[in-house]
């Protein structure tokens, strides 16, 4: 076993021992401590990993491959399980392990008031999830990715119904599961037909271009879901109902990017179909657009990141259908930083005032100078703010979409842009300056140094991470000039003017929306597009599906036991037949006789 | 080699209640080792019986052939092929947890724990059972038990009348435990006598010689003999398998049935109905299968989607996993009409992921119902909170039920509906993966609706976690469905020397 190999099985199976060890000792899991000790401890040995495996990449060591045989039906072998150790895969998983490594350092705080069982509970969920991640990232082909991309999934339902007993939460985690289950079943049939076409999970096979198209489609419709890509994307904002440090990991740093991933993880095969790019081109733009508009009027702290999350995966889905891997791919980490950052400061401030609204908050930047420095930062970086990460990555995908169809894309994701600004201006205005909005906020203070900590590390790596786009650049063999065009210039100015509008609306305790949201708040609060699935639901399946359940009862099963009700009546009716009297049998004997008689004679 | 393991296996738990029937009534735990012990031996019986076949050599193994009528050619002829291993092993888990969580009847447990045990033995009978008429027999000593069992342990509830035929509902009490056990007998003895039928065409037409399944298969019989032959084992042997429309015994038996006979009726009896459509009319009748074939697929999809659909309104839990049954076995007879290595072993091993994944169903029901006293989910709700290890393993075989990957869930029915999309069954497919989709619907649903929510209401106060027998149970069918999902080739492979063995008469180009 190679060096590579080694290192990609510690990163997978570091989380899998964690996990392990604490689902089958449950004395161990319920004393709370121990399991978030092992949990770490896990996502330590997996982050190092990560890390030389991605410093052995960047010195241009060989990408390796280990798999063994998993599916085996005649003389051919189906699927195939392992890892692949190549640069996507290495960055990704140092992403991966150094966001779940601040949450989960950031979990003892923040979940430090939950019952030991659940505590334990909660830290064995984080150890289960990085696993999945971990299988999803370093998958060798698609089947196994597409196993990773459903345990996630489910680590998905079970973190988001933490709070179990809460009806809201336990329906959110359904929702959520059936939405990316729904849409997961497009990656299951992609698979079918890459199947048949090719006979393997490969993603760098050669396709024909119709097949290339249905196989990328229908790829691309389980990345809608998983990504929370318009119109699939009503499960993200809900999911918001799990722990705030889980929001921070799942719901915007990594889970929620699996698609993104598998659509940079399988590009040699989005590349063979301009008609898919330029359907995940306009699902990207239109969602950025959408989701962002979206975010303007909501007033939970984080369902305004929530909606901000469905909005950037627009960015990265259109940079992809651009034809930008890397624009994709490097906005995808940048915003696992800055993402994760806004969320765990949010958890902060959350975890303060004990509250999700932007109303209850107000002036906890002068009380609470880590977390509103760490909200600050994350917010320029989100808007993309020059020398902030998120300006050089976003530079990276307004550049790839720009020519695109018109220049219709590049506009939205300008607009989006903008409106990110003024979003987060917004939060941050009403938020974090101005006056406490009660008791709460005027006595919120700053929570430990594990809440701390991973606050400061990923505030560094969003104010510095543009530092990466050369060496990411490299690492997947892309030519990269940081060039000052009119494009980097405008977005850098609509985010600035963003800030600057959300401040003078927003600014000197001015709460309420202006009128031009009333209308837009109007839009959100009608939940068109829940209200649609809603009905698709309740109207349509539960109605089939009780039908069918009357026919199967009532017809079908009501005929077999009419047929046993006619068998017994007609005995009963043919009961009168037996008399008791022996003259009725000579009779019928005589008859009988009779009859064979004429028979005879007749042959 | 000869070891007669397989006649071990088969016979230990037959042995136990022959003790347990000399057993004083009120030796309680006496009566549960004996069974147990009976249990035991054929678990690990079998445990061994897979580990030693030799792949390599393929065919049947550990031959044992008892002359019992010569002057018919009827033989106890018993052997291990492919299959034999797995689905032995896949019996052997599912009665030693159908056991342990048998281990709080109370009512005449004595000859409950008879009958058990006697059902078990022509279960294991069945899957050696090298000569058809033995074949049938063990069939029957597993069918038959059921009657009793269900009629006398089970449990009953009120089936309002409606439609256009509840003349017969006065009638027959729909809904009580006498009737479900009695619909349930019927419908499965008049597919026994559509298979007695077929198999002395078969006989006659052979020679009249041998029931030997392998002189049977052997001979080449005519076209259309095999034409109206194969319905007749197909459906003989499919009503026991769930097939549509002649599912109906299966959720009011499975609604009235006791906690282990749920289990083991769901678990490895509907096995044996999909597996006699397999072992005796494909294998027996290639041309007759190849004309048949498009139906049997076209039903196996109806089974899946409708199973699924009609699962998801109903109200009462043993009735939702019930219904869950008959779609997941349309898996198996999807996964037999592709007539494809993949197909093939992806229905034998969906026999045994299902197998387990309902053992483990029906026992966590068993449990649930014990405790609140109904199975209306709707009453339900919290119970998480006072059965935390219940609702963990509830959600596990919710899990590999809708097709999660790392549990055995997940191998069969990919497996399965990948052989079907690739030779060309495109509607199946969709309806598979439909119906799979339509799981998570309502598996989730339940999970909600039982385990989630604020804590169980006031009505309830007799919940409590699983106990020390039960946790066995639970353990050991919960293990069993992730390690097969996790490394499927422990079965998969044996099953693919068995599939390519039988697969070979009805698709010639399929060689070793």
């Amino acid at each position: 076993m190679t060096r590579p190999i080694v290192l990609a099985l510690v990163g997978l199976f570091a989380p899998a021992a964690a996990a392990l060890l604490l689902a089958v000792a449950p004395a161990l899991r319920r004393r709370g401590t121990p399991a978030a000790a092992l949990t770490i401890l896990g996502s330590v040995a997996s982050f190092g990993a990560a890390l030389l495996l991605l410093a052995d990449r960047l010195h241009g060591g060989p990408a390796a491959l280990a798999t063994v045989p998993w599916l085996r039906s005649g003389d051919s072998v189906i699927a195939e399980i392992g890892v692949c150790a190549d640069g996507v895969s290495a960055s990704m998983l140092v992403v991966v392990t150094l966001v779940a490594l601040c949450v989960q350092v950031f979990s003892l705080g923040y979940m430090h008031d939950e019952q030991p069982p659940s505590f334990g509970r909660y830290f064995t969920y984080h150890a289960l999830f990085l696993f999945s991640m971990n299988v999803l990232v370093l998958a060798p082909n698609l089947l196994q990715l597409f196993g990773g991309w459903e345990l996630v999934g489910v680590t998905s339902y079970l973190l988001i119904g933490f709070y179990f007993r809460k009806p809201s939460a336990a329906r959110a985690a359904v929702k959520a599961f059936w939405v990316t289950k729904f849409a997961d079943m497009g990656l299951l049939f992609g698979l079918f037909v890459l199947f048949a076409a090719t006979g393997s999970f490969r993603w760098d096979a050669h396709l024909a271009p119709a097949v290339a198209t249905a196989v990328t489609l229908l790829f691309f419709l389980a990345v809608v879901g998983k990504s929370a890509q318009f119109p699939l994307h009503v499960w993200l904002p809900d999911a918001m109902e799990g722990p705030t440090p889980v929001s921070a990991l799942l719901h915007a740093a990594t889970m929620v990017a699996a698609g993104v991933f598998l659509i940079v993880r399988a590009n040699p095969l989005f590349e063979q179909s301009e008609t898919t790019r330029n359907v995940m081109l306009i699902v990207g733009a239109g969602t950025a657009l959408f989701a962002a508009c979206l975010a303007l009027v909501q007033s939970d702290i984080k369902k305004v990141l929530a909606y901000s999350t469905c909005s950037q995966l627009g960015y990265m889905v259109a940079a992809l259908g651009a034809g930008s891997m890397m624009g994709g791919f490097f906005h995808l980490t940048t915003h696992a930083f800055f993402k994760a950052l806004l969320f765990l400061a949010a958890g902060s401030a959350i975890h303060a005032v004990h509250s999700n609204e932007i109303d209850d908050m107000g002036g906890l930047a002068k009380r609470m100078p880590w977390t509103g420095a760490a909200f600050v930062i994350g917010a320029l970086a989100l808007a993309g703010i020059p020398g902030f990460s998120g300006f050089f990555s976003k530079d990276l995908v307004l550049e790839a979409v720009e020519h695109r169809l018109g220049h219709v894309p590049w506009i939205a994701l300008l607009g989006t842009a903008f409106l990110t600004a003024f979003y987060m201006g917004r939060v941050v205005v009403v938020a974090f300056f101005g006056a406490p909005s009660g008791e709460k906020a005027a006595h919120a203070h700053e929570a430990g140094w594990s809440m701390r900590g991973p606050l400061v590390v990923l505030a560094a790596l969003s104010l510095l991470g543009g530092a990466f786009t050369a060496p990411f650049a490299r690492l997947h063999g892309e030519p990269y000039a940081l060039h000052l065009g009119v494009g980097p210039v405008l977005a850098a100015a609509l985010a600035l003017g963003g800030f600057a509008l959300a401040y003078r609306v927003y600014g000197a305790d001015r709460r309420a929306a202006p009128a031009v949201l009333e209308g837009l708040s109007k839009v959100a609060r009608s939940r068109a597009v829940n209200r649609f699935y809603e009905f698709g639901f309740h109207r349509v399946a539960l109605v089939v599906s009780s039908g069918l359940a009357w026919t199967d009862r009532y017809l079908v099963d009501g005929l077999i036991n009419m047929i046993g009700y006619e068998t017994l009546e007609g005995g009963r009716r043919a009961r009168p037949l037996q008399t008791g009297l022996a003259p009725d049998y000579v009779l019928a004997v005589v008859l009988g006789v009779v009859g064979l008689a004429a028979w005879a004679v007749a042959q | 080699m000869n070891d007669h393991l397989l006649s071990l296996i088969v016979a230990a738990p037959a042995l136990a209640a022959l003790v347990v029937m000399f057993l004083p009534d009120g030796a309680r735990q006496a009566i549960r080792w004996v069974s147990l012990l009976g249990a035991s031996v054929s678990l690990l019986g079998s445990i061994y019986a897979l580990a030693t076949y030799d792949s390599a050599r393929a065919g049947l193994q550990r031959v044992e052939d008892y002359p019992i009528v010569p002057s018919m050619g009827v033989h106890l002829r018993l052997a291990q092929d492919g299959w034999g291993g797995p689905l032995l092993l896949l019996t052997g888990v599912i009665i030693f947890a159908g056991v342990l969580a048998s281990w709080t009847v109370s009512k005449r447990d004595k000859e409950y724990f008879v009958l058990l045990l006697v059902l078990v033995s022509g279960v294991l009978g069945v899957f050696v059972s090298q000569d058809l008429l033995i074949f049938f027999l063990f069939y029957e000593v597993a069918v038959l038990p059921m009657y009793l069992l269900i009629g006398i342990w089970g449990a009953s509830h009120a089936v309002p009348a409606k439609g256009p035929f509840q003349a017969a509902w006065k009638a027959f009490a729909v809904g009580d435990k006498q009737y479900a056990a009695m619909k349930l007998t019927l419908m499965l003895l008049v597919g026994s006598a559509a298979i007695m039928a077929a198999i002395f065409v078969l006989y006659l037409q052979a020679g009249a010689t041998s029931f030997d399944l392998a002189h049977l298969a052997a001979t080449s019989y005519d076209r259309d003999t095999q034409i109206i032959v194969f319905p007749l084992i197909w459906l003989g042997f499919g009503t026991l398998a769930g097939v549509f429309p002649f599912h109906t015994w299966s959720p009011d038996g499975h609604a009235s049935a006791p906690t282990a006979v749920s289990m083991l009726h769901a678990g490895v009896l509907m096995k044996l109905g999909a597996f006699g459509v397999m072992r005796v009319g494909m294998v027996l009748l290639p041309e007759g299968t190849h004309f048949w074939v498009p139906v049997v697929g076209a039903v196996a999809a109806v089974n899946i989607l409708y199973g699924a659909l009609c699962a998801m309104s109903q109200t009462d839990l043993k009735y939702i996993v019930a219904y869950s049954s008959v779609s997941h076995m349309g898996v198996v007879m999807l996964g037999a009409a592709t007539l494809t290595p993949a197909g093939w072993d992806g229905a034998v091993f969906q026999m045994v992921a299902h197998g387990i994944m309902t053992g483990l169903f029906f026992a966590l029901v068993g449990i649930v119902y014990e405790r609140a006293h109904t199975r209306a989910i709707a009453k339900m709700g919290g119970f998480a909170t006072v059965m935390p290890g219940v609702a963990v393993f509830f959600t596990l075989a919710c899990l590999s039920s809708l097709g999660l990957p790392g549990t055995a869930g997940f191998v069969s029915e990919f497996v399965v509906f990948l052989a079907a999309w690739r030779s060309g069954h495109l509607i199946w497919t969709i309806a598979g993966v439909l119906g799979a989709f339509i799981t998570a619907i309502y598996v989730l649903r339940a999970t909600r609706a039982i385990f989630w929510g604020p804590g169980p209401s006031d009505d309830f106060h007799e919940l409590s976690d699983a106990r020390r027998t039960e946790w066995g149970a639970l353990i050991i069918l919960g293990t069993s469905l992730v390690a097969l999902g996790v490394w499927p080739r422990l079965l998969l492979d044996p099953i693919d020397v068995g599939t390519l063995t039988h697969l070979a008469r009805l698709v010639p180009g399929v060689v070793r």
